[in-house]
């Protein structure tokens, strides 16, 4: 078994494995460890530095430093410039994210059917969600961990008139820190690098880290390997060359945003690739109450409701952001916005995910960084509203005194029977602060290949040896929080691949 | 870093996080230092970005207070109200660009230990920065 961290230049790498998997997220560790337990040697090459827990930051600063893909910089171009956040590290986003774990809803395999002619996948991927359950020791967040701004969620949404829940994640004795955008120390999370990789280098396989790949290397139609260079983890400068051979295939896993440009640059054709990105665009509103919520303590994310799934498509859940965030979050400036940071410890956020339709594209851009274009529509933009307003009432509901909208050109303010006002809140997404953190398509699935880049496997169409195993083969928003689904596709994927 | 470059930022990250009865402000809070990191440790883009928003911040005090001045020359109060208006301004790339730079201010500032006590929150541990060498 072997580790390979930055490498100089001059010390260049030459490696072979069976299966060369980039990337080490969600989609890429369930990848490798399936590969690994069917007895194959498999090589992970993933673009950031190992960071244990004890590596792990403290501040957001950081987190953007040490975790974040590109300090969470990178931006949707559309109408408004919402970031898109992503981590660069090894275990890959599962190290930031809240570990909110929600089953594939059995509409989204039936759509798959209808739109796109993928069949058989839901008892398949049903089934690795239990094992991804069991194996990751799911559970609801516990008593001691919940926090204030979760329990008023709870009560809120219960007096509101609508079904909500504790959240289940991937998290074994929550201590309540809430910290889980900066990396669980307390080893509570249970993020990829610290099971499903180290299991791979147990059973005799490789992990490459700081080793962004440039390319897939593809000879005729066939991929053989990845070719690549080492990224110090702090200064940023370039390494030594490494070139990984693939005995039996390379598993691209690297992300919405990466895995199209990869493909794209390494000169794969397919009329669909880099098209049909989406997102669950989602903002967050504040509610001020009476008693100190301190919603820096309990879990980063308690409760949820996805009550309204269906209709008008949107999740809601708490989100504690870190102190640092708030700050910026609030609006205003100088010795009024140091004012309205007083109130800090009475307030909380609670946020809202949209299903939205709207479509974008992904291309490789200059200095090999993704290009992401994407909007929302009129539809969309509704509906982001609409989420806006379950939430202010939800707030009112649980007894907080006023509500923060956070919406340009209105008020700073809102007090319970102004909740109306929102009904005419703008359309317009440049009036929002909004993040996309759950990202979908780019390399979509589907039979044709003509409006898909891989079939249902996974496999990239037109390709020998070439599978993609991440959230960019998904065809659809799901409407659920995506990581389970992302794992338990690509256990599946990487089972067909190592029975081929 | 050239000092003068540095100042503006400064100048308006002050501006956006003074120092009030209530609460230290970021001049309190290690602006400097922090400055100085963020300078070696970011993109040279994001680098790009604070200047271009310290400069959008003393360029604009003509759109927000109506004072045809750079906003260093404004006295204290006039600046107070720019700092506050310029953080909804009807241009959105302007808002922007003093978002990006109130947002690197709220890192620093958010993270002081001193500020931090005055909502009850334990200091941070150092970021250890470190990684798995082998
Ligand atoms: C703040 C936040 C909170 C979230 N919370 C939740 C949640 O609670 N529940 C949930 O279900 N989802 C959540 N998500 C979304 C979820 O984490 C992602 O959907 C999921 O991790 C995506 O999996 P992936 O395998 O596609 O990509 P990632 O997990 O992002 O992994 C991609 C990996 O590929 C690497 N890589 C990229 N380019 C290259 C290259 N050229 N060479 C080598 N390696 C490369 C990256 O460094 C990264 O490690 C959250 C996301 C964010 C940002
Ligand atoms: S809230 Fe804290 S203890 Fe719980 S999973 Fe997140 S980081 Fe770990």
């Amino acid at each position: 078994m072997s580790h390979v961290a930055f490498r100089e230049r001059g010390e260049d790498l030459r490696l072979e494995a069976d299966y060369v998997v980039v990337g080490s997220g969600a989609g890429g560790a369930a990848a490798a460890v399936t590969l690994a337990r069917s007895g194959a040697e498999v090589a992970i090459i993933e673009a950031g530095a190992w960071r244990d827990p004890e590596d792990y930051p403290s501040s957001t600063y950081g987190a953007m430093r040490d975790l974040f893909d590109d300090w969470g910089t990178q931006l949707a171009r559309g109408r408004a410039l919402w970031p898109i956040v992503q981590a660069r590290t090894v275990g890959g986003t599962t190290v930031i994210n809240s570990a909110i774990c929600v089953r594939t809803p059995g509409d989204i395999f039936a759509q798959w059917q209808r739109e796109r002619g993928i069949e058989g996948l839901a008892e398949r991927v049903w089934a690795h969600q239990d094992t991804l359950e069991r194996e990751l020791r799911v559970e609801e967040v516990p008593e001691p961990a919940r926090g204030n701004s979760n329990r008023l969620a709870m009560l809120g949404a219960s007096r509101a008139g609508y079904d909500s829940h504790w959240i289940r994640r991937y998290v074994a004795g929550c201590e309540g820190t809430g910290q889980c955008l900066q990396g669980c120390k307390k080893t509570r999370k249970q993020s990829t690098n610290l099971n499903y990789v180290p299991e791979v280098l147990a059973r005799g396989g490789h992990v490459v880290s700081s080793a962004p790949v440039k390319r897939v290397a593809i000879e005729g139609r066939r991929a053989i390997g990845v070719r690549g260079r080492f990224e110090h983890p702090r200064t940023k400068a370039w390494g030594a060359d490494f070139f990984v051979r693939a005995r039996r295939a390379v598993v691209v896993a690297a992300s919405v945003t990466h895995s199209p440009a990869l493909l794209e640059r390494s000169g794969v054709r397919s009329p669909a690739l880099g098209k049909y990105f989406r997102a669950h665009p989602g903002t967050g509103v504040f509610g001020i109450y009476d008693e100190p919520v301190d919603t820096n303590t309990g879990a980063t994310q308690g409760w949820a409701s996805t009550a309204f799934r269906a209709d008008p498509g949107l999740k809601l859940e708490t989100l504690s952001i870190p102190f640092e965030m708030v700050a910026s979050r609030l609006s205003g400036g100088g010795a009024r916005l140091i004012e309205r940071l007083r109130e800090y410890r009475h307030l909380c956020m609670w946020c809202h995910a949209v299903r939205a339709e709207s479509v974008g594209t992904v291309r490789n851009g200059l200095f090999d960084k993704p290009v992401v274009r994407y909007g929302l529509d009129r539809e969309d933009m509704l509906r982001f509203r609409q989420g806006m307003i379950l939430l202010a009432k939800t707030h009112f509901a649980a007894g907080a005194k006023k509500i923060l909208p956070g919406i340009h050109g209105m008020p700073y303010e809102l007090g319970p029977d102004q909740v109306s006002l929102l009904e005419d809140a703008p359309l317009d997404p440049r009036a929002y602060i909004a993040i996309l953190s759950h990202l979908f398509g780019g390399c979509v699935m589907g039979t044709d290949p003509r409006d898909a880049v891989t079939d249902a496997r996974g496999r990239v169409h037109g390709y020998d040896g070439l599978v993609v195993a991440d959230a960019s083969v998904i065809p659809s928003n799901l409407g659920v929080n995506p990581q389970h689904t992302i794992m338990a596709l690509a256990m599946a994927f990487a089972e067909d691949l190592a029975s081929e | 870093m050239k000092a003068t470059v540095k100042s503006f930022i400064e100048h308006a990250m002050i501006a956006l996080y003074p120092r009030t009865d209530a609460l230290p402000g970021i001049e309190d809070a290690g602006i400097s230092e922090f400055l100085d990191r963020y300078r070696e440790e970011s993109t040279l883009l994001m680098w790009l970005g604070l200047i271009a928003g310290a400069f959008a911040f003393i360029a604009s005090p003509i759109l927000t207070v109506h004072w045809p001045l750079p906003s260093f020359l404004l006295p204290a109060r006039v600046l107070d109200e720019h700092a506050h208006r310029v953080t909804s301004s009807q241009l959105y790339l302007l808002r922007q660009a003093i978002f990006l730079i109130k947002l690197a201010a709220g890192l620093c500032w958010g993270a002081h230990p001193a500020v931090r006590a005055h909502f009850a929150m334990a200091p941070y541990a150092p970021d250890p920065g470190t990684w798995r060498a082998s």
